[in-house]
């Protein structure tokens, strides 16, 4: 069966440094996958490859068949492929409301007044309601999370990149957070989720994939990965895992 | 309809009746020009206040206007109405090229650029003295044969409402919108479907056709224009009106540019001090008053209806 997203001898070198080296992974439609690996493995990386943010310095990815590296974010997630950040880029100066209408006016077929109705349906899901016309930028922390979240939704994508959506986030949003997730799965979009937080990516992922120094040193469902001796080494020390 | 916009429509009403209440000419002649620079002033707004790009190449691109306009009239014979509209389409593209090639520029960067680009102008302007008659500056046709000051005055005031109207009208879009998310954060507009070279390369565009449309204009009121058009210090005058009128508002900048004319003609007597006197209340305005003089009316109002 072709992988929904493929991703073949991938590397990305900064200077001397080389933060990927040369990976291979595949993706197929509607797994939830988490992103794993102590700082400085590779994960931002990888997703900042994969929504058109760096160049590749060698390999390739394919969307269903199609090459996509080096392609700009904008197509890319026109292609189908939303992305939240590590640290949110909410539009502060916007309404929350505005906020979320970037997106779906960036599709020229939808109407202002479709576009309204559908952000109000997400905000209505995300409990942002009672938000929509303040400023972004007096949202809390986990408010802007959501928000950003909220966001990718707009795009009804195919593929979604969350980079640590659960930073800073108040324990109940973040119950939240993880019931939209499972829906958004439920609903066939597939999911890379990158999270420090090991609670949520083992509580929500069936296949967690660890990167160390750029290379994939385990992949498999939670359980595997969890007790495997090179995960244990490049998070604890090799006395740990010994 | 807030406060401040009911007294901003006042102000436009009030100036339409002005001619009729027997203000003399000379003020007639000075707003004329206050409504040159408003064009100007909303214009670079246009830009600066709303796509969050810096430009000072705002004179440079009234003067390309100008000169395509009058040029084209001398040299191919336009009618005025196709010579205007060919200083708005050389200025709209040189715009789109500054924008284009400035992509990956900000800040004090995309800033010196930008000087480059309208100093290469002004220069090459004055330098092909055969064409552009140099700095000796070129005469031009009027723009409407035997028209007075009056005539001008409408004209420029319908010209400016219009084109306020117009910047109005795209901000208000999905476009506007686009350009504030810029604004606010690139990378976060790119991941969202928005293709941010396309809309900051436009917006460039946008903002320096309304510029050259307005030299066009000038240029046939005028009726002589010389490179000094083009020059730094034209560019300063732009900016301290955008600047003291509020730049994040289009029509707050353009309210700016009339304001200051009236008073940089108002006070004459002061000579070149005017500018100084000038340069040091756009630094205080940056400095306590960031929104200009109606951004900080429309919060200070704001605060009162709470």
């Amino acid at each position: 069966m072709q992988a929904q997203l493929d991703i073949s001898n991938l590397s990305k070198n900064f200077g001397g440094l080389q933060a990927l080296k040369g990976i291979d992974l595949s993706f197929q439609k509607g797994e939830l996958v988490g992103l794993i690996g102590p700082n400085g493995s590779g994960k931002t990386t990888l997703l900042n490859i994969i929504g058109g943010y760096y160049d590749a310095s060698g390999g390739a990815v394919t969307l269903e068949g199609r090459k996509i590296d080096g392609l700009s974010p904008s197509t890319l997630a026109r292609l189908g492929i939303g992305r939240s950040f590590q640290m949110t880029k909410v539009f502060k100066r916007l309404t929350v409301l505005e906020n979320m209408l970037v997106g779906a006016l960036a599709d020229w077929g939808l109407t202002r007044k479709a576009a309204e109705d559908k952000a109000r349906g997400v905000l209505d899901k995300l409990k942002l309601t009672r938000l929509a016309d303040s400023p972004a930028s007096s949202l809390s922390g986990g408010q802007a999370k959501l928000l950003e979240f909220g966001r990718v939704m707009m795009l009804d994508p195919k593929i979604v990149l969350l980079d640590e959506p659960f930073g800073g986030v108040h324990p109940e949003l973040k119950r939240f957070m993880y019931e939209k997730i499972t829906e958004w799965n439920d609903a066939g979009a597939t999911i890379i989720l990158i999270s420090h937080d090991m609670g949520s990516i083992f509580g929500l992922c069936r296949r967690v994939v660890t990167l160390s120094y750029g290379d994939i040193i385990a992949d498999g469902d939670p359980e595997t990965v969890r007790n495997d001796p090179a995960v244990l080494e490049a998070y604890l020390g090799d006395h740990h895992a010994a | 309809m807030t406060l401040l916009q009911k007294i901003l429509l006042a102000l436009v009403v009030l100036a339409a009746v002005l001619p009729m209440v027997g203000v003399p000419q000379y003020w007639l002649y000075t707003l004329t020009i206050g409504l040159y620079y408003a064009m100007l002033a909303s214009s670079w707004s246009l830009l600066v206040g709303y796509i969050g790009r810096i430009s000072f190449a705002q004179a440079a691109m009234s003067g390309l206007g100008a000169y395509v306009a009058v040029l084209t009239g001398q040299l191919l014979g336009w009618p005025v109405v196709p010579s205007l509209i060919a200083g708005v389409v050389a200025a709209g593209l040189f715009g789109l090229m500054i924008g284009w090639l400035t992509l990956r520029l900000h800040g004090a960067y995309l800033g010196l650029t930008t000087i480059a680009f309208a100093e290469i102008l002004r220069i090459t302007v004055t330098a092909e003295h055969q064409v552009t008659q140099g700095s000796r500056g070129l005469q031009v046709r009027p723009l409407i044969e035997g028209a007075g000051p009056v005539t001008y005055y409408y004209i420029f005031l319908a010209a400016a409402v219009v084109s306020v109207l117009l910047m109005l009208a795209l901000l208000h879009s999905r476009i506007g919108l686009f350009f504030q998310a810029i604004r606010e954060d690139e990378d976060g507009t790119a991941s969202l479907g928005v293709n941010v070279t396309l809309w900051k390369s436009l917006a460039f565009a946008a903002s320096t056709a309304f510029a050259g449309f307005a030299g066009g204009l000038y240029a046939h009121f005028v009726q002589l224009i010389t490179p000094s058009m083009m020059s730094m210090q034209e560019m300063g005058y732009i900016l301290a009106m955008a600047v003291i009128g509020g730049f994040s508002n289009v029509v707050y900048a353009a309210f700016g540019g009339v304001i200051l004319q009236v008073l940089l003609e108002a006070l004459r007597e002061m000579g070149e001090w005017r500018l100084a006197v000038f340069g040091v209340i756009a630094i205080l305005m940056l400095r306590f008053a960031p929104n200009g003089i109606f951004g900080w009316l429309e919060t200070r109002l704001k605060r009162k209806d709470k």
